[in-house]
């Protein structure tokens, strides 16, 4: 009896290896990524992975990527560009992808290019907003969202028509939010406003009553903090606590997360936030992306999870144009291509520095984000001027 | 026995030293940190495995030699090896200024010192904008194939911490240290000057930091605030030595050897988990064995302490 079944599993065995290769069995393109699962930027790491998997789906749903499925394999680098740079190098020289798509975070990208550069790979980094990262000479790095200079533009943009003079601008003292701040600050002065007070912050900071007291003292008519998002809730929070109020107040990053209002509630109200990207906005595509996200994952997709899958849908049109996974080729056409999808437009200058992109500006209104900012974009108009902490 | 071990010393420090012409950049880059681990958990255990000196700021030395070198390599232009030396020298003047104050007081004074050291270098470093990059970083020139000359420098740095701490554990020097550690009135009334002694060992200790902050920061090409003064390193340094066994030669290696490959190996696959894991070996290390690895094995078999 032994035996016997021991020669039919041995007959399956040979069947087995006899049969043809069925005629999809192509290896799939393996994409590496190593994002921040865990540490400081779990949150928004975990967004832009949802990103890139919605992605994969979405490009093998419609065959895959020159005929073969594409598959991605994920790290977590724990929010340290350390980290990043080792599990590149494992992504690249010991997993052998075929291409690898950016971390989440500036400090983590400016780290990690260093590594895709020494191999010649090309990387579209859809989260790494720092102009100086792609200002290096680096070859194959591509940009797809605005720079942080950009991200409070459109908070000055709209005091300066109010006829706001003064500004108030705080920052996280890293990469990417001192850039921002640095800008929304050459912006005011350009629109002939006045920065009354100028401070920054070190990452991790939970207490910024020093900070917002000094603020208070100087009676700005707008504040804008340049922020990540567990420092976003806690100014919020404590501009309450200590009674601090400008007539408009917006946040960089974290004031567009879901979880932002729920922390808040009521006194997330009248605060307005920037953003690469809002599910609303009047892009083609638009409705499959949030449905097909919400359908996935079970809850409604941010800027971060947009981001990812925007730079991942970039990349893909990139080696369709190619017709190759070569990177000088991809490269060529990434250089070259221009376009428009569900998260806005998409065009890089020599450098790979994004120029197209636009930002928006919304406010928290009844528990809602509304677009209030540029005209061509908005869906509402913004509740101005924002009342004293008691009438919200 | 002594035969075989110098033996499979040998053996193992030539297979490290052919690593690089087989090896994959992921492997190389790992193996380099790797030495980096080893340098920096060998150091904490000279001053604090030693004299009982606990030093919860031993990062503030890495990341000393980080800004060190960057600044060099950045603004003069200096050749990195050279850099990364001058890291090392300035984490020794570091040493000097904190010890001196620290070392002529007994009991947590040190310890507390250490802990605020590292908060207060981060914000310098973050408030000298013009000449460190403040919060933006210090980015360095782009030097895209130097892993394998930087893993030759760290696996030397590695190499010669050890053996001090060897050349150190074997003489009187090291008895001394270890007499402090005992007990430091008993220590002071044998005649020995604890002071210049656990200054010595903090100088020394802080030396290979520095190097390899150094070396760090020009593997990666890129530093800021946060990333070279993480209160984790200075956790990750003193659970390898714990684990390992602390005032031993070879404790830290092993902790350091054994720890990273875990982490590597295992728990990379556990991605959110792996915080968990690295948590549980603290706690089960400090419950079930407080002498580390190599402690329970030399109480065990009745090995000799300069192991």
């Amino acid at each position: 009896m032994k035996t016997f079944l021991w020669r039919i599993a041995g007959a399956v065995a040979v069947a087995a290896c006899l049969a043809p290769a069925p005629a999809e069995a192509q290896a799939p393109i393996k994409v590496g990524a190593s994002l921040s699962l865990t540490g400081t930027y779990a949150q928004p790491g975990s967004y832009q992975k949802e990103g890139y998997e919605l992605c994969a789906d979405h490009l093998n749903a419609k065959g895959g990527l020159l005929g073969r499925k594409v598959e991605f394999v994920f790290y977590d680098d724990q929010s340290m560009p350390a980290t990043g740079v080792r599990l590149y190098e494992k992504l690249i020289t010991e997993d052998k992808v075929d291409a690898v798509m950016g971390p989440y975070s500036s400090p983590i990208t400016e780290a990690v290019a260093n590594v895709s550069e020494k191999y010649q790979k090309v990387m579209v980094s859809p989260l790494a907003a720092t102009t100086s990262i792609f200002k290096k000479g680096r070859k194959y790095i591509f940009m797809v969202i605005s720079p942080a200079e950009a991200y409070l533009e459109g908070l000055v943009d709209m005091a300066a028509k109010r006829g706001l003079k003064t500004i108030a601008v705080v920052n996280e003292d890293t990469l990417f939010t001192k850039a921002s701040a640095v800008g929304v600050a050459e912006i005011a002065k350009k629109k002939g406003m006045q920065v009354v007070f100028q401070e920054a912050y070190p990452k991790g900071n939970t207490d910024f009553s020093a900070l917002l007291t000094k603020l208070k003292a100087a009676n700005p008519d707008v504040i804008a903090a340049s922020t990540y998002f567990d420092d976003a809730v806690a100014i919020t929070r404590q501009m309450k606590e200590l009674n601090v109020s400008a007539k408009m107040y917006g946040v960089t990053v974290g004031g567009d997360l879901p979880k932002f209002y729920d922390l808040l509630k009521q006194n997330a109200e009248y605060v307005y936030g920037s953003t690469q990207w809002e599910g609303t906005l009047p892009y083609p595509g638009q409705k499959e992306f949030v449905d097909s996200y919400q359908k996935k994952f079970g809850h409604e997709p941010v800027y971060h999870s947009a981001a990812g899958y925007a730079g991942c849908v970039i990349y893909a049109e990139g080696v369709r144009r190619a017709g190759s996974l070569d990177s000088d080729k991809v490269r060529d056409q990434l250089l070259k291509l221009e376009t428009r999808t569900f998260f806005g437009d998409y065009k890089v200058d020599p450098d790979g520095f994004q120029t197209a992109h636009k930002m928006v500006m919304f406010q928290w209104q009844d528990g809602k984000k509304v677009t209030v900012w540029p005209d061509d974009l908005a869906s509402g108009k913004p509740r101005f001027p924002t009342p004293g902490w008691g009438q919200r | 026995m002594k035969r075989w071990f110098f033996a499979g010393l040998v053996v193992t420090l030539a297979a490290l030293a052919l690593y690089p012409m087989q090896g994959t950049g992921y492997g190389v880059r790992t193996v380099l940190q790797l030495f980096m681990w080893i340098a920096l958990a060998q150091s904490w255990n000279l001053i604090s495995g030693l004299t009982g000196y606990v030093s919860f700021g031993h990062v503030a030395f890495f990341g000393m030699g980080a800004y060190t070198a960057g600044i060099l390599v950045t603004k003069l232009g200096w050749p990195w090896l050279l850099a990364c030396l001058a890291g090392g020298v300035m984490a020794m003047v570091l040493a000097l200024v904190i010890g001196w104050p620290c070392f002529r007081l007994k009991g947590p004074y040190f310890a507390i010192a250490m802990l605020g050291l590292n908060e207060v270098l981060r914000v310098i470093v973050s408030y000298f904008e013009g000449l460190t990059g403040g919060g933006s970083g210090l980015s360095m020139p782009t030097l895209l194939h130097a892993s394998v000359p930087i893993y030759y420098a760290m696996g030397l740095t590695a190499l010669l911490v050890t053996g001090l701490t060897y050349i150190i554990i074997t003489s009187r020097f090291g008895l001394r240290l270890m007499t402090i550690r005992e007990d430091e009135v008993a220590a002071e009334a044998m005649g020995i000057d604890t002071f210049r002694y656990k200054l010595y060992a903090f100088l020394l200790s802080a030396a290979g930091p520095g190097i390899v902050g150094g070396l760090a920061a020009r593997d990666q090409g890129y530093i800021e605030p946060m990333s070279v003064f993480p209160l984790i390193t200075t956790i990750t340094m003193i659970v390898m030595v714990l684990f390992g066994g602390k005032g031993t030669i070879w404790g830290p290696v092993l902790g350091a050897v054994l720890l990273f490959t875990f982490q590597e190996i295992v728990w990379a696959r556990f991605i959110y988990l792996h915080q968990l894991f690295f948590g549980g070996i603290i706690v089960a290390v400090v419950l079930l064995m407080p002498r580390g690895i190599l402690g329970v094995l030399q109480q065990k078999y009745n090995l000799p302490r300069t192991i």
